[in-house]
């Protein structure tokens, strides 16, 4: 199991470099995430396979990606790398392939919970509206679509 | 050690007891995610050592433990303590899939007659589906009755996160969340709306249980369950949807009685919380609960204390006491639990604080009226399982299972 898993560590750590590929998320990425989208607003969402709520959340989110292919998105699944297969399948499926994908990295999943946000306990589907500032503000469950483009179009509006 | 654990990563939230049926028939998702869910299941049924164990006390003060082992629940004793525990003994004489991750755990309770009662959770090999067991030993751990499924109905959907608790006179109640009720034609209505609380009671010691009951619909599907054994009898303690989506606790007497909405939270979420509560009963006559909530109103792990109450009555008053809130907030104090003996009451959490998990303990000599200060009582610097709590005149100890330390039951000072 662990020969196992730490393989497919290595080999979603070798070929995750290209957008839109799967990536190993672990207790630095989201600060190199930042960095990246310094002054952008995006939003991250926390999913797993095994939630239900979570495959209406990237339903929604599908949908928004498609209306919209600018939309700053980082999805990161809390399952683990040996899962990739299924998670890549799941991300095609919603239509969401092409965004920023990011998998759980570390055989303690609480310590990736703690570095992305010490308050959220683990509860699915979780998710952060960055604005330009990258101000955070933290939802918990399904978040609601209109409310979403609400928000997208008002950090628009704010440049 | 590390790979042990990873199949538990997967479910994070395991909120779905039959979920994917509620999809809208005809969205393209649907098989997909359907392949996807019985994938990652598969996965957590193969666990060969899965962490989460159960534990209870006898009245000779010896430690017993259950926990699964090569795909068998194996049931040991310790006569010091937790220092040393007898051979491992198999209370499932197949393997199979007994789940032990978290919020599902195996049980145990032993009778004032020694009888050993064991229940736990049958994963079958559709997602989510499972059945409840139960065995007992009338020969003091040594062999076990053959394995019985106590969900009356035996169909292939969830019966989960299973309670036990005994009287030590006969009497054995086992309490599950039961996703029978779910049908073609509740499946696309709100996902909150079929699964419920359902129990099981024998009257002599094990050997025989009378027909399910539904004991409360409209349950929050994934948070453990619990039963304490009080001078009215079994009364169940889990978290309930109240409204249209509020997840706070709720309790209800086995015998019948109303469900009494205990704590107000108000914590609405469309999703899963998978953090469940506890509760015991001391003896006085009080209700010990502690619980998890993300509320509005408050959010954390909380303690509060109910005197005797006739939970059978409609109307009856709940005299609690205010929720005191326990462990550090910061450091993600979590999954608390709670046992109780004569005056004496011990509360274990899990804390992490971004890099190992600790577990603590607080201890009441008076039926939670004053509490020693807490206790740091060990670390843990892989994954661990969550604090049991096991206490009786003479010992206030602590269970806890870690990958990377194994199995240690740790004593906790007097206040």
């Amino acid at each position: 199991m662990m020969r196992a898993w730490l393989f497919a560590l290595a080999l979603l750590g070798t070929t995750a470099a290209a957008a839109g590929q799967l990536q190993p998320f672990t207790d630095d990425s989201l600060p190199a995430i930042q960095k990246r989208l310094a002054g952008r607003p995006f939003i991250l969402t926390l999913w797993s396979l095994t939630c239900h709520h979570c495959a209406k959340e990237l339903q929604t989110l599908g949908r928004l990606a498609r209306s919209d292919r600018t939309l700053p998105l980082v999805i990161v699944s809390t399952d683990t790398p040996a899962e990739a297969r299924q998670i890549r399948a799941a991300l095609q499926r919603f239509g969401l392939a092409h965004v920023d994908t990011w998998v759980f990295a570390d055989a303690v999943p609480e310590r990736l919970r703690y570095a992305i946000d010490p308050s959220w306990r683990g509860e699915l589907p979780r998710s952060y509206l960055f604005d330009a500032a990258h101000r955070r503000v933290a939802h918990s469950g399904l978040i609601n679509e209109a409310q979403l483009r609400d928000w997208l179009k008002r950090q628009r509006a704010g440049g | 050690m590390r790979g042990r654990i990873i199949p538990s990563l997967a479910l994070v939230c395991l909120l779905p007891l039959t979920a994917w049926a509620q999809q809208p028939a005809g969205q393209a998702p649907v098989e997909d995610a359907a392949a996807r869910r019985q994938q990652a299941w598969e996965a957590r049924l193969a666990e060969q050592n899965p962490l989460a164990v159960g534990a209870a006390l006898d009245a000779q003060g010896r430690v017993w433990l259950a926990r699964v082992q090569e795909r068998r629940l194996r049931v040991s004793h310790s006569a010091d303590g937790g220092g040393s525990f007898s051979a491992p003994v198999a209370v499932t004489p197949q393997p199979e899939a007994v789940t032990a991750d978290g919020e599902n755990r195996p049980r145990l309770a032993i009778g004032a007659d020694g009888t050993v009662h064991v229940s736990w959770t049958q994963g079958l090999a559709k997602p989510m589906s499972a059945h409840i067991r139960y065995a007992r030993s009338t020969d003091g751990g040594k062999t076990f009755s053959t394995p019985m499924i106590l969900n009356d109905d035996r169909q292939i959907v969830s019966h989960r996160f299973d309670a036990l608790a005994v009287d030590g006179k006969g009497g054995v109640a086992v309490t599950w969340l039961d996703a029978r009720s779910r049908s073609g034609r509740t499946a696309n209505k709100s996902p909150q709306t079929d699964v419920g609380l359902y129990a099981a009671r024998s009257a002599d010691g094990g050997a025989t249980f009378g027909p399910n009951r539904r004991v409360a619909e409209h349950s929050c599907q994934c948070c453990r369950t619990a039963l304490a054994w009080s001078a009215q009898g079994p009364l169940a303690f889990w978290r309930h949807v109240f409204g249209r989506n509020i997840r706070d606790f709720a309790i209800a007497a086995l015998d019948g009685g109303p469900v009494l909405r205990v704590t107000d939270d108000e914590w609405e979420i469309d999703g899963c919380p998978h953090h469940g509560g506890g509760i015991a009963a001391d003896g006085r006559g009080n209700l010990h609960i502690v619980w998890f909530t993300n509320g509005e109103k408050r959010k954390g792990i909380y303690y509060r204390r109910i005197a005797q109450t006739d939970f059978s009555k409609t109307d009856a008053r709940l005299d609690m006491s205010a929720p005191l809130a326990l462990g550090d907030a910061a450091r993600q104090a979590g999954h608390p639990a709670v046992a109780a003996s004569g005056d004496r009451v011990l509360l274990a959490w899990r804390e992490f604080d971004g890099r190992r998990f600790s577990v603590w303990a607080m201890l009441s000599q008076d039926a939670g009226a004053n509490w020693g200060a807490p206790q740091k009582l060990a670390e843990a610097a892989q994954q661990a399982d969550y604090a049991l709590p096991l206490v009786d005149a003479r010992q206030a100890l602590v269970v806890w299972n870690a990958a990377a330390e194994g199995l240690r039951v740790l004593a906790v000072a007097k206040p």
